[in-house]
């Protein structure tokens, strides 16, 4: 089977015109023919097949934008090829932009002085989407996105998490293949969150239209991407299931223990100690078998324990165990 | 209906949103005519009103004055200016190119929809007003009075792609703001609006005839008061659909290169 998505040594390298600090710097800058450059994605290659839904993962300044750019065909890259849909994004954007769908968490594509409905028949006109499909979509969309109480509001009265519902419904109406969603669940509730993560499950898995979403969410990750390609300092770093990286690394918890009075050591067999401030003690738990319960009832009662804490590894905290591990390897062979 | 026209009236409805800006705007133009007025009734108080100042009356001085609200009035250069320097300073410009359309199209069909707009609520109304207080000249004749809208079509289109021209150029500076105030200044002096060019001094005169500015109020308005002979009027017809063809390939070269220069090097 052919891929919908295949990016071979992808690179994007930005050249940036080289600034110096201060004010006799200013007019420096304005002169200078320096140069600086920086490297937003590094010799990236995945293939992703039609009906996957991938979650694109890493922290700030990675090149997970960038990398949803140039699958768009909004940024050209400066090597490697890029193919979507049998086409190289850049040169074919228009034909493109009519069989993908892109949301950007930061970015708005509604029209802001406009009540909701209006923003949704500009997109039917600009996407020449037949009357009738249209309104099918737009009806079953917003009765699941629960859009409908709402539509007659202008834009700029709703809800940062009514706004990303409208933005999802909308990249949605004009049936695309592939829908790119660029950090969707970003500043949101848990509630919104949580409705769009199971929107976006529903429509992978029953339309089978393809999702790539970038996140720092690991959540979003769990609920709707079954595959993780996870980036760091623009590079590649993982691709494989969510599940085979969490079990070789993401199912360590860290424990705080904090007692009235110092205890003394207190060496635990279900947990590691990591480190050790006499009141308060910092554990790991390794195993994801073991219940917070066994542990405490290791500790016991007669130590005077005041309060326990328990952290679930993020995502940031996962990807640099990741990359702590990686380095380690490399140093090591 | 197509993707534009929808633009164009959606844009027709954005601006029905702010309500009381209406009100502000439309005391705003009044002051505005009304001190155009003021200033060349004084002018002929000055030599007597019924003298023939270069060969000009106060009535058709008076009409200039309004006539010369009617487009300017209705158009704001810096909206357009501002709103592609905007565009590329947020980044919201990465979202035109995700749609399949074309974005200068797209500027203009808006900045259409709000010139009706303001045109139909502000303009028409405080041009009449005016004109029931001191008074307005008929066209020249049929002839004149069917080309002055000709001139005006022209000119909305014209002061469109000029503005276009100047915010894409901003694509460039990275800031849109001493554009949009470089370009208002030369407006104005040269557009006629304040002063029509029969006034100027040589060789400011010759210059400002020579610029295309003169097509967006000057030459509508000397159209309507018969200044224009119709040999006349013909040839600067031309020449302004000249000025007009020149900076539409204008705009379309500059946003080529704008967006490729956005997708090379990410804005």
């Amino acid at each position: 089977m052919t891929a919908l998505i295949e990016a071979r040594g992808v690179s994007k390298r930005f050249r940036q015109h080289k600034r110096f600090p201060g004010l006799l710097g200013a007019f420096k800058t304005l002169v200078t023919t320096e140069y600086t450059e920086v490297v937003a994605v590094s010799d990236i290659g995945f293939d992703i097949a039609a009906g996957e839904a991938v979650g694109y993962l890493g922290p700030n300044g990675a090149g997970k934008s960038t990398m949803i750019k140039m699958m768009t065909g909004i940024l050209v890259p400066s090597t490697g090829t890029l193919s979507v849909l049998g086409r190289t994004p850049h040169l074919e954007r228009m034909t493109n932009a009519r069989e993908i769908g892109v949301v950007f968490g930061q970015r708005s594509q509604l029209w802001w002085d406009l009540p909701l409905i209006d923003s949704f028949t500009l997109h039917q006109r600009i996407y020449d989407i037949p009357l009738a499909r249209y309104q099918d979509n737009l009806k079953r969309f917003s009765t699941l996105l629960d859009l409908t109480p709402f539509l007659d509001r202008a834009v700029r009265q709703l809800s940062l998490g009514q706004r990303m519902r409208a933005e999802i419904v909308m990249s949605l109406l004009h049936d695309p293949k592939i829908l790119f969603l660029d950090e969707p669940t970003i500043g949101l509730d848990v509630v919104a969150k949580d409705a769009v993560r199971k929107f976006l499950a529903e429509i992978n898995r029953e339309r089978g239209v393809t999702i790539i979403l970038t996140t720092h969410d690991l959540q979003d990750i769990e609920t709707i991407c079954p595959r993780l390609i996870m980036v760091d300092h623009a590079r590649l770093i993982f691709d494989g299931e969510l599940k085979s990286l969490r079990a070789a690394l993401g199912s360590s918890r860290r424990l705080t223990l904090e007692f009235a009075t110092d205890p003394g050591p207190l060496p635990l067999s279900s947990a590691t100690l990591t480190a050790d401030e006499g009141l308060r003690k910092h554990y790991l738990l390794e195993r994801e078998d073991v219940s917070l319960v066994s542990v405490l009832s290791e500790v016991g009662n007669d130590r005077g324990l005041k309060d326990v804490a328990l952290h679930e590894p993020d995502i940031e905290e996962v990807i640099r165990t990741f990359y702590q591990r990686r380095n380690a390897a490399a140093l090591a062979s | 209906m197509s993707a534009y026209t929808a633009f164009a009236r959606s844009s027709f409805q954005s601006q029905l949103a702010y309500r009381n800006e209406v009100w502000a705007n439309i005391f705003g133009k009044l002051v505005q005519v009304f001190a155009r007025v003021a200033i060349w009734l004084a002018v002929y108080a000055g030599v007597g009103a019924a003298t023939l100042v270069n060969g000009i009356s106060l009535q058709q001085m008076i009409t200039y004055a309004l006539l010369g609200g009617a487009v300017m009035g209705a158009t704001r250069p810096e909206r357009v200016i501002n709103e592609i320097g905007r565009s590329l300073k947020t980044g919201d410009i990465s979202v035109w190119l995700l749609k399949p359309l074309s974005y200068p199209l797209y500027l203009f069909a808006n900045e259409s929809g709000s010139f009706l707009y303001r045109l139909l609520t502000q303009v028409f109304p405080t041009v009449a007003f005016t004109a029931l207080f001191y008074g307005m000249l008929p066209p020249e004749s049929l002839f004149h009075g069917a080309m002055f809208v000709a001139f005006w079509a022209m000119s909305f289109i014209l002061l469109f792609l000029m503005s276009a021209f100047c915010g894409l150029i901003a694509f460039w500076l990275m800031t849109s703001f001493s554009l949009d105030w470089m370009f208002g200044a030369l407006l104005n002096l040269f557009s006629g609006l304040m002063v029509p060019f029969w006034f100027f001094p040589e060789p400011l005169a010759t210059l400002a005839r020579h610029l295309p500015f003169g097509f967006v109020v000057y030459y509508p308005n000397a159209v309507y008061l018969g200044q224009l002979s119709v040999t006349q009027t013909w040839l600067y017809l031309g020449l302004g659909l000249f000025w007009t063809a020149l900076f539409f390939v204008g705009v379309l070269w500059l946003w080529r290169k704008a967006s490729t220069r956005i997708t090379v090097q990410g804005g």
